[in-house]
């Protein structure tokens, strides 16, 4: 029945390669094939720079592929847009706007607020706002904030918006190991993981933490790196909603000793070599 | 208060006092009529804020200096925006700006005062140029500091290339413009004292006006040194209230910086 | 500054369109007192150049600031370690510092006349008093951001503390102080013309008064581009010492 459903997001054969210096390049990605799927959770894993955060960005449009094509709705993505929300490693928050200001800024200048009256908008705000648990806090500024909370105003801000994909670059990666513990549960929650697939928004999630990569998708890409490639496409057939018992299922340790026994070889490579 | 901001007081007083005193003795063992004492500089800085020449002088001098300023700010920040967000613009526009840039604002007083006359104009012009540098060269640098993560993110959310100028470029580079406010504030402070001071020598004393030419007229024509003492300290206390004043404006103007 | 052959080329090439204006401008105004040519300014800066009298009043500047640097390192160096490092010094010290600083050296200029009249000493006390606070500024700011933990080490290693100072604080501190250097010396060379002007027999800034007071532009302006060009070169000669001594400094522009 799937195969009948147009994916949402399609790579095709797609390939990037940056000049080092003139006459040497090096491949990032090379022949990147990939159907996402609407609604899906899709967790893309791998060694460090195996191109990982690359794919994403050709995703989000903020690069073009230097062979190949990508595509949302089997639109061709050529540039950014607001229909791609993107929530950056370092969380890309603006320092003179507060926790609001933030969270209200892609509606205020961009597409997604156009037809929202300022009393909707703020509206919505104060929605997103209370789903990530930011009550209280509005009015601060992100140098007051810790690396949880920080994290959750990146989220509100992509949220509020309401893209049809979602372009997470590894935000969990700056918090301490508890926290992401936490917020993983959280993540799951505001993206409604009980809710059936043609109500949830995409996912396209980057992570190099294995577990957390089995905990949150529907499935996983594993990628290679020295060309970035697909190595193999898996899926996560964990029951959901998931939580803190998944973590300690069998079936979960099996997967993610999989995952890891694909990548162990390179991970190894990259340290030492 | 406890012993410890006590003697931090204590510490902070004690060379300037030392000094002040030495210098009461030194005049006072060795009176001369024209060496200038701490007394008679008290008794003048009285007479002449008294009679409103220094109140005047002031004012005349911190005019300049902020017809200038707001002159250099407004050609130097949106130049400067100009030269950060467009490589092509500013390889073209740098040349001229370091090679200026080494000429202090007192070398281009002639040329000033031969096209402008030596009255506020000239003044005024001498302090936009002098202005001028530090802020361009600021505001350049705070433009290419801004995070270019915070730039893509705008971009993700749909926002077109204007308005990112304007929302994120602009409150991103605020700080370090600020600085360059603050410095340019500075720097334009002295070259007001410097050009009615070299106009006020070279212009005989006339037509110009403000604390620079009050102390070369006591220099030169009614040798007060006294009185020039009064000046002096008078351009030190407004050197730091002017400085004191642009921070506080840089605080109120970004509260979100620590 | 844009280095290589295409930024001199585009160095050139705005200066020529500069030029171009100002030929256009000094043509359509046509009195040569008032604005000269590009053509009548490059011919005074020849006869001066080979007259040597450019030189001549542009050595006496350059020794003048050659010597104001010198003594105000002299002085500002040692101080500025001194409170950078001793507590108690900088307590005592650093108000009397901030009180003098706002009084620029300019301001000086009138009462700097009666103690030394019209000469050398003049321009030299000036110059070298305001190079003195961004140097003393710049030292102790550099001496107190020495890593503490380069400090521990060494003392881990049973290092003598005056051994310390030489080989971990002055090395760790001395870009931020090339820094100052640099600072001390653009703003000596800014109240060079100020003192010159004013107070002394000879010098650049002298010698743009002179000409300007005989009402002859374009050599007011050949000295004038003689200023920028040597605070430019100088500049450029503490850079590339900088770099020199302390390759291992990120460069700053």
């Amino acid at each position: 029945m799937d195969a009948l459903i147009a994916p949402k997001l399609k790579l095709d054969r797609v390939g990037k390669r940056f000049a080092l210096k003139p006459g040497e390049a090096v491949a990032a990605v090379e022949d990147f094939s990939l159907d996402v799927r609407q609604g899906e959770f899709l967790v893309i894993v791998g060694p460090s720079g195996c191109g990982k955060t690359t794919v994403l960005n050709l995703l989000a449009g903020l690069e073009l592929p230097t062979s190949g094509s990508l595509s949302i709705d089997t639109h061709p993505i050529t540039g950014p847009g607001a229909d791609r929300g993107v929530m950056f490693q370092d969380y890309a928050l603006f320092p003179w706007r507060t926790v609001v200001g933030n969270i209200e800024y892609g509606l205020v200048y961009g597409p997604a607020g156009r037809n929202l009256s300022a009393a909707q908008r703020q509206a919505r705000v104060r929605h997103y706002v209370d789903l990530v648990g930011l009550r209280g806090s509005e009015q601060k500024y992100p140098h007051q904030l810790s690396g949880g909370m920080r994290q959750r105003v990146a989220l509100a801000r992509l949220m509020a918006n309401e893209p049809e994909v979602l372009l997470m670059d590894e935000p969990l990666a700056a918090l301490d190991a508890q926290t992401r513990l936490i917020l993983q549960d959280e993540l799951l929650r505001i993206w409604g993981q009980d809710r059936p697939a043609h109500e949830r928004r995409t996912v396209v999630f980057i992570t190099h933490a294995i577990d957390e990569a089995v905990f949150l998708a529907d499935r996983v890409a594993v990628m290679t790196s020295h060309p970035g490639k697909l190595k193999a496409l898996l899926d996560v057939p964990l029951p959901r909603p998931r939580s803190d018992r998944t973590r300690g299922d069998s079936q979960f340790q099996a997967l993610a000793q999989h995952i890891w026994s694909l990548i162990r070889d390179e991970a190894y490579r990259a340290t030492v070599a | 208060m406890n012993s410890a901001a006590e003697s931090r007081i204590a510490r902070a007083v004690a060379v300037p006092v030392i000094l002040i005193g030495v210098w009461y003795a030194w005049t006072t063992l060795h009176p001369t009529p024209r060496t200038p004492t701490p007394g008679r500089v008290a008794a003048a800085a009285v007479d002449m804020i008294a009679s409103g020449d220094l109140p005047l002088g002031v004012l005349q001098s911190v005019g300049r200096v902020f017809g200038g300023f707001a002159l250099a700010a407004a050609i130097a920040i949106p130049l400067g925006l100009a030269m950060g967000t467009r490589r092509a613009i500013e390889r073209n526009v740098d040349p001229l700006v370091e090679s200026f840039r080494p000429i202090a604002a007192i070398a281009i007083l002639p040329l000033a005062i031969l096209w402008l006359g030596t009255g506020t104009a000239a003044a005024v012009t001498i302090v936009a140029y002098a202005a001028f540098f530090p802020i361009v060269i600021n505001t350049v640098a705070g433009v290419k500091r801004v995070d270019s993560t915070l730039l893509r993110a705008a971009a993700t959310m749909g926002v077109d290339r204007l308005t990112i100028l304007r929302t994120v470029i602009v409150p991103g580079a605020l700080p370090s413009i600020g600085v360059g406010l603050r410095i340019a504030l500075g720097v334009a402070w002295t070259a007001i004292i410097a050009a009615e001071l070299a106009v006020g020598a070279k212009a005989g004393g006339g037509g110009s006006g403000g604390v620079g030419q009050m102390m070369f007229v006591f220099y030169a024509y009614s040798i007060e040194l006294n009185r020039i003492v009064v000046c002096m300290i008078a351009v030190g206390l407004v050197a730091l209230l002017l400085d004191r004043m642009l921070r506080a404006l840089n605080a109120w103007l970004m509260p979100w910086t620590h | 500054m844009i280095r290589g052959v295409a930024g001199a080329a585009i160095y050139f090439r705005t200066m020529a369109v500069f030029a171009a204006v100002w030929w256009l401008i000094a043509a359509w105004t046509g009195n040569a007192a008032l604005l000269p040519s590009p053509l009548l300014v490059a011919k005074a800066i020849g006869e001066l150049a080979l007259d040597l009298e450019l030189f001549k009043h542009a050595g006496i500047s350059l020794a003048r600031m050659l010597a104001s640097l010198a003594l105000a390192i002299l002085l500002a160096v040692p101080l500025g370690i001194l409170m950078g490092r001793v507590r108690i010094a900088d307590d005592l010290l650093d108000p009397v510092v901030e009180i003098l600083r706002p009084i620029s050296g300019i301001a000086w200029i009138p009462l700097a006349l009666f103690m030394f009249g019209i000469g050398n000493a003049l321009p030299v006390f000036i110059m070298t008093y305001a190079a003195f606070f961004p140097i003393v500024l710049g030292t102790i700011s550099g001496v107190r951001g020495v890593d503490r933990r380069l400090v521990n080490a060494a003392r881990t290693m049973g290092v003598s503390h005056r051994a310390i100072v030489t080989t971990v604080v002055m090395p760790a501190a001395a870009p931020a102080l090339l820094v100052a250097i640099r600072l001390g010396a653009a703003s000596a060379w800014t109240a060079v013309v100020a003192a010159e002007l004013i107070g002394a027999p000879s010098g650049l800034g002298y010698a743009i008064e002179w000409y300007r007071e005989l009402l002859m532009t374009p050599q007011v302006m050949a000295f004038i581009a003689m200023v920028g060009v040597l605070g430019f070169l100088f500049d450029a000669a503490l850079r590339s010492l900088s770099r020199r001594f302390t390759p291992w400094a990120p460069a700053t522009a």
